[in-house]
């Protein structure tokens, strides 16, 4: 039982960088329907960027002040949030916009090769090994405070939770509650109509990609400080892993993006738990086919069935 | 621009009279469509028969003439016998990816799942594999040795039937999905077939159903992350032939043969009822259905028999090479043959060939020959040939950007990309299409010699009309009104 809860919690944490990065595609699949396939590399840019700075600029080590190391930290996710939002809008500029009346597929391709550059790019310029760092957060469990031994939550889960659940609570609220929020729905909705309402659309397709590129950012800092390490072809797994967990809450639908990542973050624990690691991937693949074929809205999606 | 006026009606007056005037004036034209004709096809003959002497003798050349002749006045290498067998397994694969992606407009992203079906194929008739059991048939190994030994000339239309159905059965539940959708199941696809091809190297299981028990202790399937070899090279029994990877040339004219069947077979299924049931649904499947093509089993036709070509591919691939392992069946793969396919012109069956061997020469020849160029001059400088997918990236992001359909575009299929992206505006496209280029005829032709340009235009109005073919009948009579 112990082992379960355990597992539970490893997958709660994968879960919650998933939704991070889930957000960016259900974003982006929102308002223009188009499965932006480089966002899993934007990801990976991320925590490549996190990487150098954590060990190269900052030189952080576990024996760094905890005061200098939460402010290093909050400095890191800012930076790489502004650089990989920075990295998305110019893609958008360069690859999908010119291509918006183009036929669906050819924005599609295009992401490929996008994607294709920015690992390549990666690759030039960090090398194919894999990039480690050490652990920065002290290794005690977080439970044995309550007195429970069994099972351990670590400094490194709690992090997670804390970086990735104000980002999403944050986002709720600007989608649901600000002007440029009632921009992203009416543009979803119909751009054309939104257009003659005086919402400048192709500022607010930028802001989308602006904001899905921050929270990719966020996800790369976070996932190199929870796993440790990083690589330049990090991107397409975990991208893929994010776009599955985006199609079965129901693409398009934000809160869907994210109880499909906590869905499928416990589907990955569980599988390189209980299976074999060496299956998880064609696992998670199977998981995607599934939904695919047997329920493309998702569990929560409903808004973008009838757009086909 | 010069305005001259027609008469609308019909120029050859009613009657007998004006019909034997209307079949005058047809014969006195067939001597200029005949010469027309004869024109084009000739340059088509003279050209392909360039191209194919020129494949033939290739080997010849490469080793004697060529070679000086590419040291000395053109200063890059020529692809050697393995880059060539490669062109040859790309060009079938291409082609093939082509009926997926062309013809029928779906984007499959997972094609390479089938080029591994195709060589495990191989692998497990023509191999050791299965060392406990002893099959020799028509083989080139003796009698009693282990493992399945069948000759290549089986395994290819087994690899076809493997490759097939699993394209039939990936198909029948995913293809009414839309293209988007459609295309990350295809990629998943990929993605799981050489997953299992790895992992399914030892396999312990034991199964109870009611009285049926089966159990299996460490079964080797299919030879997990280290793969299969030697698998047996193809083998031409009464020539003595055996086309392997250190047969230098012959492996090349196996590919061509199996090449040039392939481009025969895709230009027929192009120009059969299934191929423009193809173009159909690729155009509007709505209307498609509606006009009686049944779509879901067009669609399946075309992922089977374009995984079909994937099959013969992997199979070549791999009895070429004599090994195979899941690490050559990567999503790269895939995108690399749809590079090919859309840099060469999606939909056309010269221009996806074009693609296969310009790419598979920049991929295995070009690139590692400058590579090496850069390390003699500055080693620490990153290889190029590392980073071919780089170049590949940009060469997809910028030729949906600048040049969707191609360097040898279907003109149809560029109507298609050049902005129509609503079905309703795909046929409007077309027509505009083929009304500017009926137009800048009309006027070229007018500029030369007026009055024989105008009564040279295509059918008489009323024959046009009559055949019901208003558009054209429209077109004409627009550009006459110029």
């Amino acid at each position: 039982m112990d082992q379960v809860i355990q597992t539970f919690i490893i997958g709660l944490s994968n879960g919650l960088i998933f939704a991070l990065v889930a957000l960016g595609y259900t974003l982006v699949y929102g308002i223009i329907e188009l499965i932006n396939f480089a966002h899993g590399d934007l990801f990976m840019i991320g925590s490549m960027m996190a990487f150098f700075l954590i060990s190269i600029f900052f030189k952080l080590t576990p024996d760094t002040a905890p005061i200098t190391l939460v402010a290093v930290i909050l400095v890191v996710i800012a930076a790489v949030m502004l650089a990989t939002a920075l990295i998305n809008v110019t893609i958008e500029r360069v690859a999908y916009r010119p291509l918006r009346n183009a036929p669906k597929l050819a924005p599609l391709i295009s992401a490929i090769g996008m994607s294709f550059v920015l690992q390549n790019i990666a690759n030039l310029l960090a090398g194919p090994a894999n990039k480690s760092i050490d652990n920065l957060f002290p290794t005690t469990n977080l439970l044995s405070a309550f007195g429970i031994t069994t099972v351990a939550i670590t400094f490194q889960q709690a992090f997670v939770a804390i970086v990735t659940i104000p980002l999403l609570i944050a986002l709720t609220w600007f989608v649901d509650r600000t002007k440029q929020g009632r921009a992203m729905r009416a543009t979803a909705q119909d751009p054309d109509t939104a257009g003659l309402m005086g919402v400048d659309v192709n500022r607010t397709i930028a802001l989308t990609f602006l904001i899905g590129g921050a929270l990719a950012g966020a996800a790369g800092v976070v996932q190199i400080l929870y796993n440790n390490v990083t690589v330049y072809n990090l991107g397409f797994r975990f991208g893929l892993n994010a776009f599955t967990s985006a199609v079965l809450g129901g693409i398009g639908n934000l809160s869907g993006a994210v109880v499909g990542a906590l869905v499928l973050g416990q589907i990955n624990a569980f599988s390189d738990r209980y299976l074999s690691a060496n299956w998880t991937n064609a696992i998670v693949f199977a998981v995607l086919i599934g939904v695919l074929v047997f329920k493309p809205t998702g569990i929560l999606g409903q808004q973008l069935a009838d757009r086909a | 621009m010069t305005t001259v006026t027609v008469k609308d009606q019909d120029p050859y007056g009613h009657g007998i009279g004006g019909w034997l005037s209307h079949v005058g004036a047809v014969l006195a034209d067939l001597p200029t469509t005949y010469r027309r004709e004869l024109t084009l096809h000739r340059r088509r003959t003279i050209s392909l028969t360039v191209l194919v002497i020129l494949l033939v003798t290739y080997p010849i050349l490469n080793s004697a003439f060529l070679a000086g002749f590419s040291r000395t006045v053109f200063p890059l290498p020529l692809p050697d016998d393995t880059v060539v067998t490669f062109m040859m397994i790309f060009g079938i694969m291409a082609i093939g990816l082509n009926i997926v992606a062309g013809f029928a407009g779906l984007l499959d992203l997972g094609y390479v799942a089938f080029y591994a079906l195709g060589a495990y194929t191989a692998a497990f008739l023509a191999s050791s594999h299965w060392g406990s059991i002893s099959i020799v048939f028509l083989a080139n190994v003796a009698p009693g040795f282990p493992g399945i030994h069948l000759p290549f000339w089986i395994i290819v239309p087994v690899a076809i039937l493997v490759a097939g159905t699993f394209g039939a059965l990936l198909g029948a539940p995913t293809l009414r999905l839309r293209g988007d959708y459609l295309a990350i199941v295809t990629l998943g696809f990929g993605e799981i077939v050489p997953v299992v091809f790895r992992n399914l190297a030892d396999v312990t299981f034991n199964f109870s159903l009611g009285p049926i028990n089966i159990a299996a202790q460490h079964l080797n399937l299919t030879g997990g992350s280290l793969g299969i070899n030697p698998i047996d090279a193809p083998f031409l029994p009464f020539a003595d032939i055996t086309f392997n990877a250190s047969a230098g040339y012959a492996p090349v004219y196996l590919g061509m043969f199996l090449l040039v069947i392939a481009i025969l077979f895709a230009r027929n299924l192009e120009r059969s009822r299934i191929g423009r049931a193809w173009m159909a649904i690729r155009e509007d499947e709505l209307a498609a259905e509606m006009m009686g093509v049944n779509t879901i089993r067009t669609k399946l036709l075309a992922f089977a028999l374009g995984a079909s070509f994937a099959g013969v591919a992997g199979s070549l691939q791999a009895s070429y090479l004599g090994a195979t392992t899941s690490d050559f069946f990567t999503f790269s793969t895939s995108i690399l043959v749809l590079i090919m396919v859309i840099l060469g012109g999606i939909g056309n069956i010269w221009g996806v060939l074009l693609g296969a061997v310009a790419l598979t020469y920049v991929d295995k020849t070009f690139l590692p020959y400058i590579g090496q160029q850069v390390q003699q001059i500055a080693p620490s400088f990153p290889n190029p040939a590392q980073f071919n997918f780089l170049l590949f990236g940009v060469i997809l992001v910028a030729m949906m950007r600048f040049r969707p359909e191609g360097f040898l575009p279907n003109r149809q299929r560029a109507a298609e990309l050049a902005g129509a992206h609503t079905q309703a505006e795909v046929e409007a496209k077309v027509d505009e299409i083929v009304a500017v280029d009926a137009e800048a005829e009309v006027e070229a032709a007018i500029e030369a010699d007026p009055i024989a340009a105008l009564e040279n235009l295509g059918p008489p109005p009323g024959q046009a009309e009559a055949s019901g073919d208003a558009r054209a009948a429209e077109t004409i009579d627009e550009a006459k009104d110029l």
